[in-house]
């Protein structure tokens, strides 16, 4: 049997035990052993000493341990009142610019996004309040459930992010220079949100309901002026991030800190609040744990067969133009990405897209920014996209279609992505400005 | 015996997030250390040995609250006798799985007990004991597996499917990524 035979092989088995419906670490693990038993000749004693050595090697690490610290700040934050300040605050400074507090829905994502990693909670915090005000007003419903969605999933591509310390653990790059990477990219997916929604209230001005009231300067200032503690919490992490200070789980135990402090401040640090968010950090990130630990097992047998290798010298022999590699793996991603979560998505192909990438002379920390706008448009496509399903919950609008009205944005990101891709320097220039270029 | 055992997991569970809660203290102590000039060494093992305990401990409470992600569309689309059926073979894998995962964790964390193996970071401490939480975790985690086996084989309804219900119907999406 050749290489890319057995990679096929473990290939079918591994998407019968997944469509089965197998937890998708297990099934990692077991295709893991599968390939271990049928294609190594190793002793069941080896296999099971590989088992206990990826497993504890997976969980016992120190990078790893900013997982749970940035998973506890989103969720301490999510139980404060901070959506609301968010939104009164924003506010009276939208008035005049085309689609008015629409842009709210985009300027309260990136914001949230720099203190939360994660998509769903940014799009169910931000959702929460910005949703009912905008219709109140007589606001678009489609547009701001599109832009809703879509704008959600800054979360992850403004750090601190969830789904970029899973990749840099994965591809074992480094946590700062790939979070440095994503402000950029950022703040360009929120021009390309806003001028979307400035664009579409500028061809429909009957759809935009009329401006709230005038307010003064000092009135905008006031408002805003609860929006000073998660600023500052913001600019202590930006700061301490570039300047270099801390390393990533330094910077996420003071982001936890701060955030405790900023929900003592708001009256909304309740011992139950407290526990509720410890306890939903500890399980999201034993989840996300035991998936790294199945895919740590699984790129163990895959290094003992080398099919990887064989399947990025084999990418290389047909000579692709590097965009042609980039436009199929995107595609790739995005069929992947509709039945599959973020995280799930990078663990299982991080092993075998990573030589790829490499042999293809691309840069791992872009190519990091990259996988993580692909997981942005996976949380926008049905049938399996959480961003859809917070949205379902809080409106009780069909999930498909919601996934229509955000296919605007969804077109954005696709803009982005391709941005990007022609002009790479947008993702590496601050990570190589902030900490000198990587050998 | 429910009772008991929704308190075992739930116990671990809590003192997995006991062990979040140390990671954050050990790392807010170390860097208060050091701007004072005392030196923090050793505190990296800690918080990797705490992470991994914080792990471990909670992969029982975890997998029964429903937080494991997998797969769901297939067995959506599949009628009620089909569908116990499929997770009865999901549950039969996953117990097959688990338990050679608590043999293993069983079989070497003993080894490394016998051998006396010791850290090679800057806290020399037998290597067993923060190994330890590796076998508890997976020897709940094995106990939990076949709980739900049973549940299923009675024809109850698995916790971890009334517990992703329960809480989405509470519009509370918190804990999905």
């Amino acid at each position: 049997m050749t290489l890319i035979g057995i990679g096929a092989l473990l290939l079918a088995v591994m998407l019968a035990l997944l469509a089965a419906g197998v937890w998708i670490a297990v099934s990692l693990a077991i295709t893991g052993g599968i390939g271990m038993a049928l294609f190594t000749s190793l002793p069941l004693d080896v296999t099971a000493k590989n088992l206990f050595t990826s497993f504890w090697g997976a969980n016992a690490s120190w990078e790893l341990a900013a997982l749970p610290l940035f998973i506890w700040m989103g969720e301490i934050l999510f139980r404060t009142r901070l959506s609301e300040q968010m939104f009164t605050g924003l506010a009276p400074w939208l008035n005049r610019i085309p689609g008015r507090l629409m842009h709210t829905t985009i300027l309260g994502c990136g914001i949230f996004g720099s203190v939360s990693g994660s998509s769903a909670a940014t799009c169910a915090t931000i959702s929460k309040v910005a949703l009912p005000e905008l219709l109140k007003r007589g606001y678009d419903e489609r547009v701001a459930l599109g832009s809703l969605a879509t704008a959600g999933t800054l979360g992850i591509l403004i750090p601190p992010s969830i789904t970029m310390v899973v990749y840099a653990v994965a591809a074992e790059a480094s946590i700062i220079r790939i979070f440095l990477a994503g402000f950029f990219p950022g703040f360009l997916l929120m021009f390309l949100f806003s001028g979307y929604i400035a664009w579409w209230a500028w061809r429909h001005p009957d759809r935009t309901p009329p401006p709230d009231p005038p307010t003064t300067f000092a009135q905008k200032i006031k408002a805003s002026g609860e929006l000073i503690p998660c600023g500052l919490l913001i600019l202590f992490i930006v700061v301490a991030l570039v300047k270099g200070w801390a390393t990533a789980t330094e910077c996420a135990a003071y982001g936890v800190l701060g955030s405790l402090a900023l929900a003592w401040w708001g009256k909304s640090l309740t011992w139950k609040n407290f526990i509720d968010s410890l306890m939903g950090a500890t399980r999201v990130s034993c989840m996300i744990m035991f998936i790294l630990a199945g895919a740590k097992f699984l790129s163990m047998t895959m290094g003992y067969t080398g099919i990887p290798r064989a399947l990025a010298e084999w990418v290389d022999s047909l000579h692709l133009a590097p965009y042609t590699l980039i436009a199929v793996l995107a595609l790739i991603y995005i069929v992947l990405g509709t039945a599959l979560d973020g995280i799930s998505m990078i663990v299982l192909t991080a092993t075998v897209v990573l030589p790829m990438i490499q042999k293809a002379g691309f840069d791992l920390i872009w190519f990091g920014i990259f996988i993580v706008m692909l997981v942005e448009i996976a949380e926008v496509t049905p049938p399996v996209g959480f961003n859809l399903f917070v949205l379902q919950n809080m409106t009780g609008r069909d999930s498909n279609e919601i996934a229509l009205a955000s296919l605007p944005f969804f077109a954005m990101l696709v803009v982005a992505i391709a941005i990007i891709t022609v002009f790479p320097d947008l993702v590496t220039w601050l990570p190589d400005y902030v900490m000198g270029v990587e050998k | 015996m429910r009772a008991a055992l929704d308190r075992i997991y739930d116990a671990a569970g809590y003192l997995a997030a006991f062990f979040v809660f140390a990671i954050f203290a050990v790392m807010i102590g170390g860097t208060a250390l050091r701007e004072l000039g005392l030196r923090s060494g050793g505190s990296d093992d800690i918080v990797a040995w705490f992470c991994a305990a914080a792990a471990f401990l909670a992969m029982a409470h975890t997998f029964r609250r429903g937080d494991f992600v997998r797969v769901m569309l297939g067995l959506e689309r599949l009628g009620p006798v089909a569908r116990r059926r499929m997770e009865l073979l999901c549950l039969l894998v996953m117990v097959a799985f688990t338990g050679f995962l608590a043999v293993a964790a069983i079989r070497f964390v003993y080894e490394s007990y016998a051998l006396n193996d010791m850290a090679n970071g800057l806290i020399a401490i037998p290597l067993w004991i923060p190994q330890s939480s590796f076998v508890v975790g997976a020897l709940l985690l094995l106990v939990a597996v076949v709980d739900e086996l049973a549940t299923v084989l009675r024809g109850g309804t698995p916790a971890y499917i009334v517990a992703v219900e329960e809480r989405h119907a509470r519009g509370d999406f918190s804990e999905d990524l």
